[in-house]
């Protein structure tokens, strides 16, 4: 306990220069105007950025990515709030009460709300992730093949699942996503898989590039085709957080901040997911329950600190286990493989200064988000005055060197327009896009793992199943594929309740 | 299989008509067939180590198999639903403010820069041609006056001209990126 807070401090200290506060500075600002600027995600947001940082020092190119990712999904919320149009995926739920309060002349407490409950939200997430990533960490060394097999199949089916929309289509996407995965070269004998003589093709798809294609590219289209926004708010009251608010709803900032840090652990669901499941407890909870989507500070309390705990939640299963907890969690995790850290169990061995490292960002990249938020309100409002037609080009510029930055191959630029091309397609019929990306994220770790355990076990799938922790993982994997057929989850539904009414029948 | 109505997790998300998720499944069943038909005609190198489990082959002919099931289960969801019902062709109401012209337009100016400018053009040349021509077309309107016209042309280049020299010293000079 003592050890480790005292490398906390020297990697805090080791933080305290002008050159890194400055980055620090920078990049939460970027992050914040990202997530304010509808059209512009924060997967986007670390994905370019990973591009554009990768000739710098390892330790700041990956501050500069947390700052990002923490700033980009609290930004989202001011274009909720004030223009009813969430910035990010992540802040839709904060348009229900977050707009009302702000039609209400009431902007300036709606974005106070949003600043104390995401600052809170993910101030509540990092003590989670001191404390439960080396828990975690050490569980999942006793892990072999079998469970990491089931941890792939259990990421792509609970994505599919819960990510939103249909849960059917997001398994098709996951699986479509594990599949692209497989193109190029294969570990075994080196054969060049769907690649049919093309060179670039036989080194398969680039994480990056696919990221940047689905989230920048799609974005970029479905703004322009999309009608135009307009800020409808301009006055702004007291922007301050007021005590009173945070006392009086500390139980939801509480349980918002719990969900949100677990949905943040569960594989590649993320920030909307853990806003929306948090607005749903809190509403269920509530005294006031008929506020809720009519400006209602408690919606907007649990919205906001569920997103912002679901941030550091996400980077959990990143350090333990090497799977996403979410889409930007997917970009920071191929930005650390790429600065040569190696995430999963044996990172806490191997390099054990990152995680702390990365616990001392999150709190640098919270504060310096508390900072902007309290202070820059003009200016982000002046930023979401930009039209569409002005800022998108820029953004595709910006997509395309992102894509070409790191191989510095044309060939990448071309993987980002087909991804950003189909991605467009793939959302317009509902598929959720988080399950794609961490099949592309998964392919690698679910084939290894699935073959190395064949060979093992001589062909035989028993060890599978029979193992405790395959077992579970494997049971819990059919339970969410079974709830996901309704007429399955009805049978669930009709025999747990019957359990429970035997159970309360007198003997 | 059959239900009354498709179900939507979040409140933004509305469903789609059946026919259109008919389509979808014959698209990703046939994706799946070919992905299986791939995977079958690879090596499968048995001669090497004596066994089946590395063939290069297995798994993604494995992940066809699952996305053919999964696009029969979504094309048996679709007629459950009245994708085959005469009469009963549910369309989407067109959505306010959402435009297909657009889309055709970025689309085609965003083919146009990736494609057919970068690696041909100087990099901040192909940016500042790109940027101009994006903000131009989509700001142009047919009853402006000429002066206003000319203000927008003219503020157009001046962003198109700025963006490219500033992409260019940012990631070159700040960054160190190679620009494509």
């Amino acid at each position: 306990m003592l050890e480790g807070l005292s490398q906390f401090g020297s990697a805090f200290a080791g933080f305290m220069t002008p050159g890194t506060l400055f980055n620090v500075l920078w990049a939460t600002f970027l992050g914040i105007v990202i997530g304010a600027l509808p059209g512009l995600t924060a997967t986007m947001g670390v994905a370019l950025m990973t591009t554009l940082t990768f000739t710098m020092g390892r330790d700041q190119a990956i501050l500069v990515l947390v700052c990002v990712y923490v700033g980009a999904i609290y930004g989202g919320s001011r274009s909720a709030i004030l223009l009813n149009i969430p910035g990010t995926p992540a802040s839709a739920c904060s348009t229900l009460d977050g707009f009302p309060l702000a039609r209400q002349g009431l902007a300036g407490r709606a974005m106070g709300i949003s600043t104390s409950g995401s600052w809170l939200g993910t101030l509540f997430g990092i003590v989670c992730v001191a404390l439960f990533t080396p828990l975690l960490a050490e569980a999942a060394l006793s892990f072999q093949s079998y469970e990491f097999f089931w941890i792939g199949v259990f990421g792509i089916v609970i994505a599919g699942t819960l990510a939103g929309g249909d849960p059917l289509k997001g398994y098709i996407a996951g699986f479509l996503g594990l599949w692209i995965a497989t193109i190029g070269q294969e570990p075994h004998y080196n054969y060049h898989r769907f690649a049919y003589g093309w060179a670039d093709l036989s080194g398969g798809i680039g994480l990056l590039p696919a990221l940047v294609g689905v989230f920048g590219v799609a974005e970029v289209l479905t703004a322009m085709r999309g009608p135009a926004y307009r800020v409808t708010s301009k006055a702004v009251d007291s922007i301050l957080p007021r005590l009173a608010d945070v006392w009086k709803y500390k139980r939801t900032i509480f349980r918002s901040g719990a969900i949100g840090t677990f949905i943040g652990v569960l594989p590649g669901l993320g920030e909307d997911t853990a806003a929306w499941s948090s607005y749903a407890a809190a509403r269920r909870a509530s005294q006031e329950k008929e506020k809720f989507g009519k400006g209602s500070v408690e919606g907007l309390m649990a919205a906001e600190t569920g997103e912002s705990a679901c941030v550091p939640g996400a980077i959990i299963p990143v350090l333990t286990l090497a799977v996403p907890g979410s889409a930007p969690a997917a970009a920071l995790m191929a930005a650390i493989m790429i600065h040569d850290f190696k995430p999963g169990p044996m990172l806490m061995i191997e390099t054990p200064q990152l995680f702390y490292q990365i616990v001392a960002m999150l709190v640098i990249a919270d504060m310096a988000k508390l900072a902007f938020g309290l202070t820059l309100v003009r200016p982000l409002l002046w930023i979401l005055l930009v039209p569409r037609e002005r800022l998108m080009p820029i953004i595709f510029v910006l997509c395309t060197v992102g894509a070409f930055a790191i191989t510095q191959r044309v060939f990448d630029i071309y993987v980002m327009l087909f991804f950003g091309l189909v991605g467009f397609v793939m959302r317009e019929l509902k598929f959720p896009m988080a399950p794609l990306i961490l099949g592309l994220v998964l392919g690698e770790l679910l084939e290894q793992n699935l073959t190395r355990g064949l060979v093992i076990s001589s062909g035989s799938v028993a060890p599978f199943f029979t193992r405790p922790v395959s077992g579970v993982l494997a049971a819990i994997t059919i339970f969410a594929i079974l709830w996901s057929i309704p007429p399955a989850q009805r049978k669930i539904k009709a025999g747990v309740r019957g359990l429970f009414g035997r159970g309360r029948r007198p003997a | 299989m059959s239900e009354p109505e498709a179900q939507s997790v979040l409140p933004h998300e509305a469903p789609l008509p059946p026919r259109v998720d008919l389509v979808t499944a014959a698209v990703f069943f046939a994706v799946g067939i070919a992905i299986v038909y791939a995977s079958w005609r690879m090596p499968t190198f048995y001669e090497q180590l004596q066994q089946t489990y590395t063939a290069p082959g297995l798994v993604p002919a494995l992940y066809g198999i699952v996305i053919v099931l999964l696009a029969i289960w979504l094309a048996a969801r679709a007629i459950g639903r009245g994708a085959l019902r005469r009469g009963d062709e549910r369309t989407r109401a067109p959505r306010e403010g959402y435009s297909n012209l657009r889309l055709a337009l970025a689309t085609a100016l965003c083919l146009a820069f990736a494609v057919g400018m970068v690696g041909r053009l100087t990099f901040w040349l192909a940016t500042a041609i790109f940027v101009f021509l994006f903000i131009l077309l989509f700001e142009w309107r047919k009853d402006q006056p000429w002066r206003e016209r000319a203000i927008r042309i003219a503020s157009a280049a001046l962003i198109g001209g700025g963006t490219g020299a500033a992409v260019v010293l940012v990631f070159t000079r700040l960054f160190l990126v190679r620009l494509p």
